[in-house]
């Protein structure tokens, strides 16, 4: 008995331990939160509400030794702010004292924040409520409108094969990254490769390179790709290509850390190796998966093959940019009818075929 | 002796001290239950005997060998050796029970050939004497998970059956069934034990089954052995120490 009420204890100061340690943890993210967020309001009151909006200057000034002044102010006074323990960051790392002090500064604070934000938003975005409706501007929104109702059919040939340019460019680029995409999505599970330190390795370097991949949209894998393989549909493939293995492995491997554990674990009580484990309890739990995704995907790819068109990646984008830039506006109606039409027969096609795998 | 667990200790990283110093042995043909409440450990000894885990301390003997940390190939030679059934079955739910049971043979399979799914006709033969072995060979081609409960254990019971195995480790086979059901598949065990002299280690939940099965009993509480000996040896006062002061016992026919 003393035996267990020892390790009780022990397991008491550990809890304890852990608790003063993730507060003062908590204590470091609050003072570093408040820094910038006393940081970010001193900026936005002063460069876009000030300058921009009462002095007017279209070109803001701009030195260093000012930002630099305005972080040292930041440092003292968001520190001595947390310090107070009164702050919203105090709230939001749980550290904060639980008075009335707090309750008024995060509630003033609070609305400080929201509604700096929203106004020099408002300020950036040069939001008009006149030029949203001058007469010239309705004008042209009408010519555009009619145009679009009265489409020209005699590109409709030319646009068809764009169109079905555009649908093979996201078939492609679809297909091809099944394979690559199936191999790294097994190597980022964490649940596969959490083992041992080396695998965790490759793991994580992965992840990264993924995300740091996806987080650059197809658009601009386009462009880049236009320079390296010469404006087309090539470029606009590779691109789609790109940011879908980088997409999907995300997904997969999603998938293959949602898997039961129990059949893993009846497979390697087995004596089965590492393979045989993933083939024969991994892989029949995850066709299924992965194939709904692949579907959605190619969806996903036509909408993105016609954007991509826009930026010189082939197919029916890149018809409906030369229509634009020539101003011939019942080309450009027919061409947009025709990608709201296919985008939404492959939304069908692709919600039903999911519907009856599942 | 078929087995020798000595001393053995298993703290998990959570900071869990899950099995506290146990010790036993296990002749040859032995039906060996473990009872205990849920959370005294018994899962973590039958992962730590078939090396699902790697123990923190002590000795696991089987067949002679010390296997406590062996690894790697060494490992999956024993693996092979140990067969397991869990109270979840995990079968592979999508696939046939054929395919179900061929995959406890994989261990000695190439895996070119497991991959290809490609077996020959000894590697059928023997699947289906296993799921004759507990009378389910008429549904080999059925999906696993169009099974009921207690046909799906009986089928996870031919997989490990497919190892050809020394030790048979269950570990609360019936669990998830119900009382009729329970009966009929621990018989299994029980035909396994009797007609192909496989040693059994099994955890249970009722005394009522431990009584009718077992040929020794284990009593774990907090992961240290409190009573070891005869399952009619267990009287009232032993259930009480086992179970607490509040249990009673519930009968399962
Ligand atoms: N993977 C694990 N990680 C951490 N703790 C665990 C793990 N598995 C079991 N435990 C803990 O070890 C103790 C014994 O659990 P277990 O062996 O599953 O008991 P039983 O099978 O008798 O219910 C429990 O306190 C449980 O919470
Ligand atoms: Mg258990």
């Amino acid at each position: 008995m003393s035996k267990q009420t020892a390790v009780e204890a022990q397991l008491k100061n550990l809890i304890e331990e852990n608790k003063k340690r993730e507060h003062k943890y908590g204590l470091y993210q609050a003072i570093l939160l408040d820094i910038f967020f006393v940081f970010y309001s001193i900026l936005v009151v002063q460069r876009a509400i000030y300058y921009k909006f009462f002095l007017d200057l279209r070109d803001l000034p701009f030195s260093w030794i000012q930002i630099i002044i305005v972080f040292f102010i930041s440092v003292i006074a968001g520190t001595l702010w947390a310090l107070t323990r009164t702050s919203l960051s105090c709230k939001l790392f749980g550290v904060a004292k639980d008075n009335k002090t707090t309750k008024w500064t995060i509630e003033l604070f609070g609305w400080f924040l929201f509604d700096i934000t929203f106004i020099a938003g408002w300020i950036v975005t040069k939001i008009s409520i006149v030029s949203l409706f001058s007469p010239d501007g309705l004008k042209g929104a009408g010519r555009l409108f009619s145009a679009l109702f009265h489409p020209q059919f005699g590109i409709f040939d030319d646009a068809l094969f764009a169109m079905i340019e555009t649908i093979y460019i996201a078939l492609v680029a679809t297909l091809i990254s099944i394979p690559p995409t199936l191999i790294i999505s097994f190597f980022t599970a964490r649940n596969l490769m959490r083992e041992n330190k080396v695998t965790f390795a490759i793991y994580y370097v992965l992840r990264i390179i993924l995300n740091f991949i996806r987080s650059i949209e197809p658009l601009i894998w386009a462009i880049i790709f236009s320079v390296w393989v010469g404006i087309g549909p090539f470029a606009g493939m590779i691109a789609l290509l790109v940011h879908t293995i980088a997409s999907n492995a995300k997904l997969y491997s999603e998938a293959i850390e949602s898997i039961e554990s129990g059949p893993m674990e009846a497979i390697s009580a087995t004596g089965a190796n590492k393979i045989q484990i993933v083939w024969h309890a991994v892989v029949p739990q995850i066709v299924l998966p992965f194939l709904s995704f692949t579907i959605y995907r190619w969806d996903i790819n036509v909408r993105m093959a016609t954007v991509i068109g826009l930026v010189g990646g082939g197919g029916i984008g890149t018809m409906l940019m030369q229509y634009q830039g020539l101003a011939r506006w019942r080309e450009v109606g027919l061409i947009i009818l025709m990608i709201a039409f296919v985008v939404w027969i492959m939304d069908y096609i692709s919600a039903k075929i999911r519907e009856a795998i599942y | 002796m078929l087995l020798k667990v000595q001393n053995l200790h298993k703290i998990y990283k959570s900071g869990t001290h899950a099995l506290k110093g146990v010790s036993f042995e296990v002749e040859e043909g032995e039906f060996l239950v473990v009872i205990g409440l849920s959370g005294s450990g018994k899962s973590t000894l039958l992962r730590c005997i078939n090396r699902l885990i790697e123990p923190t301390s002590g000795l696991v003997e089987f067949n002679g060998k010390d296997i406590t940390h062996i690894n790697g190939e060494e490992l999956r030679k024993v693996k092979m050796q140990i067969g397991m059934v869990f109270q979840q079955f995990n079968l592979i739910k999508r696939k046939s029970v054929l395919s179900n049971v061929i995959s406890g043979k994989l261990g000695s399979l190439k895996t070119f050939e497991s991959i290809l799914e490609k077996y020959n006709d000894k590697v059928y033969n023997e699947a289906y004497r296993c799921l004759e072995t507990v009378g389910i060979s008429d549904k080999a081609k059925v999906r696993a998970d169009a099974l009921s409960g207690g046909q799906q254990q009986r089928v996870a019971i031919a997989r490990s059956l497919m190892q050809n195995p020394k030790l048979l480790l269950a570990d609360e086979p019936v669990a998830s069934l119900d009382p009729a059901t329970s009966n009929s598949v621990m018989q299994y065990f029980e035909k396994i034990n009797k007609e192909l002299g496989t040693t059994v280690i099994c955890n249970l939940h009722f005394l009522s089954l431990v009584r009718r099965y077992a040929t020794r009993v284990i009593a774990l509480r907090a992961g240290e052995v409190i009573y070891e000996g005869s399952p009619r040896d267990i009287d009232e006062n032993w259930f009480k120490t086992i179970y607490g002061e509040e249990a009673e016992e519930v009968e399962i026919r």
